[in-house]
């Protein structure tokens, strides 16, 4: 036995990576620049000016808190032509462009020259005076408006990569740069036509096609998972523990730790997950048992149709039609529409108990939607598993032995009845958590469900991943508890193998 | 169905639909998903704002199934009427003869004058022709009331049908072709069967590396480039790229082929297909699969397409491993090895000889994988994950219900259309399972 649980947990740990690789892939795949929305964030909230080079210095630290400018895993299979540090530039539509130049001309060391003269022609433009030899004859306005074009011009020169777009972007320029005030830019745009020129000369798209296999020590996977720290001890650790630790980030919108947000919020999602199972199994056994015994009574017809029907209802139209008449205040208002406390909060001298009470209200119809699916499946289950072992010659024997019927169906056939039963607590569990996620949106249950829509929202997706990779782990423990207790229910499965 | 079986006047097939016919509430099912399948086929000519038929000015137009913008009208004082066909109110227009669509009304277009909640038996606005707003002429009354941006809702139920069977069958389409080639190979060769030269495997991979790096990562700009384009463009480029995948993994079987021949290369291994795929599909199902969808639909692009690729992707599990279990015990039958001693390829043998016997048990599973896939894609829609929000699904439907209760008929409706196809789709799951296995029946 003890061999078995120690080789399930073996088991547990491919899993457990595979669940962390998925996660970590939907993360990186999401869409949107979470640097580019922190600065925003912090410009919104006063924390720093919009200044440029304010701004630059932001984005730095931000890609650097966030583990952005590392690669993403431990290897890379990439071409020749593309440099392995592309990485390291924070700004992603630099880096898109950087990365179609290489693959378009294959020579990243003249690309880098090229953007570094890019560089330089935006900075120039902080060295840009108005002075009375060059600027004369000229308004002010007009003046303002050139240097805002080509601020303009030679950034949006850095993200991109088309031939066609890069011309026009120098002859724009040019253009722009013919009037004597501009004089110092001329010059550099001269540089950065001339480094152009280069990349397209010393062109060597052949590397495209050669396949490079990169590998890096340090990552992003790898700093999620172990921290940025010692990876065994987590010592020295900067930004991040790792999840490996229990640290799963700062959320995007409340920027708490992720970790706290979670353990607040798993309460509830906790509470009428158990709660529905209990209750479900609660109701089904017996049900499905009577079912069993009485086949094809009344009872069993009405309620092999009626089980049948609510196995199918979906829980989100039962959730809204029960609010709907029950929570109305035009129709029957016996139960408060959202949340799972009073609003005004409890009173104020109330103890446990009665703070639970004055929360029932709010409880009774999510725990209604929430029990009566898994209630409805399991019934079916417990009836069909308590059928077929009525027909076995063991229970013939029990009754021929003059037996009670009472003694026959809750000794020797309940017993047999409710392995198949203790299987799919593994399947409901799961289902409990994840199929939470509607109705805690419905109720307004302040639990993880809602949270995830809360995260898919606001594009939060440090707390979806980590939702999800939580979730992922409470349902292998639940795998791991149905196997265990089956193995204990029936002596005559052996795991050992 | 061999001569012999004719005669005897028995096939597992007729006795299974003989079993399946008996089942009163499963063949009542296939009717109504034969209705529903219909409603689906023709929901443009069934609820369509533009008439069927209409005669304007002497020219007669099918404004519902032509695919011109405009039409262009000689009026009889010799100048030309332009009648854009999406915007023209058809409704107050001077007709000489019209037919109209059982519904009358496409979804996602308002009725402006019966916005806020038009109730099914209440009050509802028409202009006439002359302009004079009247009381709603029977013919055209909104028959399950309308929402708040003034839609019809039954003409979005009925367009929404054909979403949510297109989303349950394409991606239980998916879910199947995948389910039943893993399961099949992994019950076929378990672990010791699939027997190839060191040098041919590895090779192999290789190639797989290879074929991945040249097919997709060299075309990847051209890639993104296309997705940005049209469908017919993402089409091509995909199968450009799936060409060059395919050619460049033969070339390196043979190049593998080859090398097996080299003495040190030469030993056998076997692939441990079964111990893989079973791996695969323990991690998968150990995955809540909700919240998996969810996550994947929260960062992919909202899109019918790309939820049908998701809900197809993760739930092809059930399917394989009902498979697996059935070629374990199909891979030991005679005429497996009758096969296999006249020399036919494994790829022939699995496909042409051992799949067909064992695919029946797979209908059960998707079946029922359907109903779960119509009930995720209802589920999403109501969350608004993953769906675009302009489309109008039975979900979307019934979540804009939720913002007034009053309106009952947007929750009503939509819930009773979801509830009664997925119940169809279960329904016929029992019938499927019972005709197939009499053993299971309960």
């Amino acid at each position: 036995m003890l061999k078995y649980v120690l080789r399930r947990i073996l088991v547990f740990i491919p899993t457990l990576i595979a669940i962390t690789l998925l996660g970590f892939v939907i993360m990186v795949s999401a869409p949107g620049d979470p640097v580019e929305r922190m600065v925003v964030a912090a410009q919104a909230g006063g924390e720093i000016g919009s200044q440029t080079a304010n701004q630059v210095e932001q984005k730095k630290f931000w890609s650097r808190k966030l583990g952005l400018d590392l690669p993403i895993f431990y290897f890379s299979l990439n071409t020749m032509a593309q440099s392995d540090t592309l990485y390291k530039i924070y700004d992603n539509n630099e880096q898109e462009s950087l990365s179609r130049l290489t693959s378009e001309y294959g020579n990243w060391n003249e690309i880098s020259d090229y953007y570094a003269s890019v560089t330089s022609l935006y900075n120039a433009h902080s060295d840009l005076k108005v002075d009375s030899s060059t600027a004369l004859g000229y308004d002010l306005n007009t003046f303002k408006e050139d240097v805002n074009t080509s601020f303009f011009e030679s950034s949006s020169l850095k993200a991109a990569y088309s031939l066609v777009v890069l011309e026009s972007k120098f002859s724009k320029l040019d253009e722009l740069y013919s009037k004597p005030y501009m004089a110092p830019l001329k010059n550099e745009l001269e540089i950065v036509k001339g480094k152009f020129k280069t990349v397209q000369e010393t062109a060597t798209p052949w590397k495209k096609y050669i396949p490079v296999l990169n590998f890096y020590p340090k990552n992003q996977y790898h700093r999620w998972i172990f921290g940025d720290g010692n990876w065994l001890t987590g010592k020295g650790a900067e930004f991040t523990n790792g999840v490996i630790r229990g640290d799963f980030g700062t959320s995007y919108t409340t920027k708490m730790p992720i970790q706290e947000v979670i353990g607040i919020k798993i309460f509830w999602s906790f509470f009428f997950s158990m709660i529905s199972v209990f209750l479900a199994y609660l109701i089904s056994i017996p049900l499905g048992i009577q079912a069993a015994v009485h086949k094809d009574s009344l009872f069993d017809r009405v309620t092999t149709v009626l089980l049948f029907i609510l196995y199918s209802l979906p829980s989100f139209f039962a959730a809204t039609v029960m609010l709907m008449w029950f929570a109305n205040p035009d129709v029957l208002h016996w139960f408060p529409a959202s949340g799972v406390e009073p609003v005004r909060g409890f009173s104020p001298d109330a103890g446990f108990f009665e703070r639970w009470w004055e929360r029932l209200p709010f409880l009774i119809l999510p725990i209604i939607s929430y029990t009566y699916g898994s209630f409805a499946f399991l019934s079916r289950i417990m009836r069909v598993s308590m059928l077929e072992i009525v027909n076995q010659d063991y229970i013939r024997t029990a009754r021929a032995k003059g037996l009670t019927e009472r003694v026959v169906i809750y000794k020797h056939a309940l017993r047999n009845g409710l392995l198949p039963i203790i299987t799919v607590f593994a399947n409901i569990f799961p289902v409990a958590i994840g199929g939470s996620v509607i109705l805690e949106v419905i109720f307004t249950i302040p639990g993880m469900g809602g949270e995830s829509y809360n995260a898919i929202v606001n594009q939060n997706y440090p707390m979806l991943i980590a939702i999800f990779t939580i979730t992922g782990v409470l349902t292998l423990v639940g795998y791991l508890v149905s196997d265990i207790l089956y193995a204990v229910a029936d002596p005559r499965i052996s795991f050992s193998k | 169905m061999s001569n012999q079986q004719e005669n005897n006047h028995f096939s597992f097939r007729q006795y299974a639909w003989a079993q399946f016919k008996k089942n009163k509430p499963a063949y009542v099912s296939l009717w109504i998903l034969g209705i529903l399948a219909i409603i689906a086929l023709f929901a443009p000519i069934i609820a369509n704002d533009q008439p069927l038929y209409a005669k304007y000015h002497g020219e007669s137009l099918f404004p519902a199934f032509s695919t011109q913008n405009s039409y262009e009208i000689k009026l009889e004082d010799g100048t030309v009427e332009k009648v854009q066909l999406d915007i023209a109110k058809w409704k107050q227009m001077d007709l000489e003869s019209s037919i109209w669509a059982l519904v009358p009304y496409a979804p996602n277009k308002s009725d402006f004058l019966n916005s806020d909640y038009k109730a099914p038996s209440g009050k509802q606005f028409f202009k006439d022709k002359a302009g004079a707003l009247v009381d709603m002429p029977g013919r055209f009354r909104h028959r399950l009331g309308t929402n708040k941006k003034g839609e019809d809702v039954l003409s979005g139920l009925i367009h929404a049908t054909r979403i949510s069977l297109t989303i349950g069958i394409l991606s239980m389409g998916i879910a199947t072709l995948i389910g039943l080639v893993l399961g099949s190979l992994a019950g076929y060769f378990g672990d010791s069967k699939l027997l190839t030269t060191r040098g041919q495997f590895w090779t192999f991979i290789f190639g797989l590396v290879m074929a991945y790096y040249y097919a997709f990562m060299i075309r990847a700009d051209i890639l993104a480039d296309a997705i940005g384009t049209s469908g017919s463009a993402i089409l091509l480029q995909l199968l450009i790229s799936l060409a060059i995948f395919i050619a460049i993994a033969v070339a390196f079987r043979f190049i593998g082929k080859l090398l097996g021949k080299l003495p040190l290369l030469k030993s056998k291994t076997n692939i441990p297909v079964d111990s893989l795929i079973s791996r695969a599909i323990e991690i998968l199902i150990s995955i809540p699969r909700l919240i998996l969808i969810i996550s994947i639909a929260a960062v992919a692009k909202p899109s019918l397409i790309n939820l049908m690729l998701i809900i197809g992707l993760t739930s092809w599990t059930g399917i394989a491993r009902i498979t697996r279990a059935e070629f374990l015990k199909i891979r030991n039958l005679e005429y497996i090895a009758a096969g296999q001693s006249l020399g036919f390829s494994e790829v022939r043998i699995i496909f042409r000889h051992a799949l067909p016997n064992g695919v029946a048990p797979a209908f059960i599973a998707v079946a029922f994988g359907i109903a779960s896939a119509i009930l995720i894609e209802s589920g999403l829609s109501f969350l608004g994950i993953g769906v675009p929000a302009d489309v109008v699904t039975w979900g979307s439907l019934l979540s804009s219900g939720r913002e007034a209760f009053q309106a009952w008929w947007l929750v009503i409706f939509p819930g009773c259309a979801i509830f009664l196809t997925v119940t169809v789709y279960n329904l016929l799951g029992e019938g499927v399972r019972d005709a197939l296995d009499p053993r299971l029946k309960t």
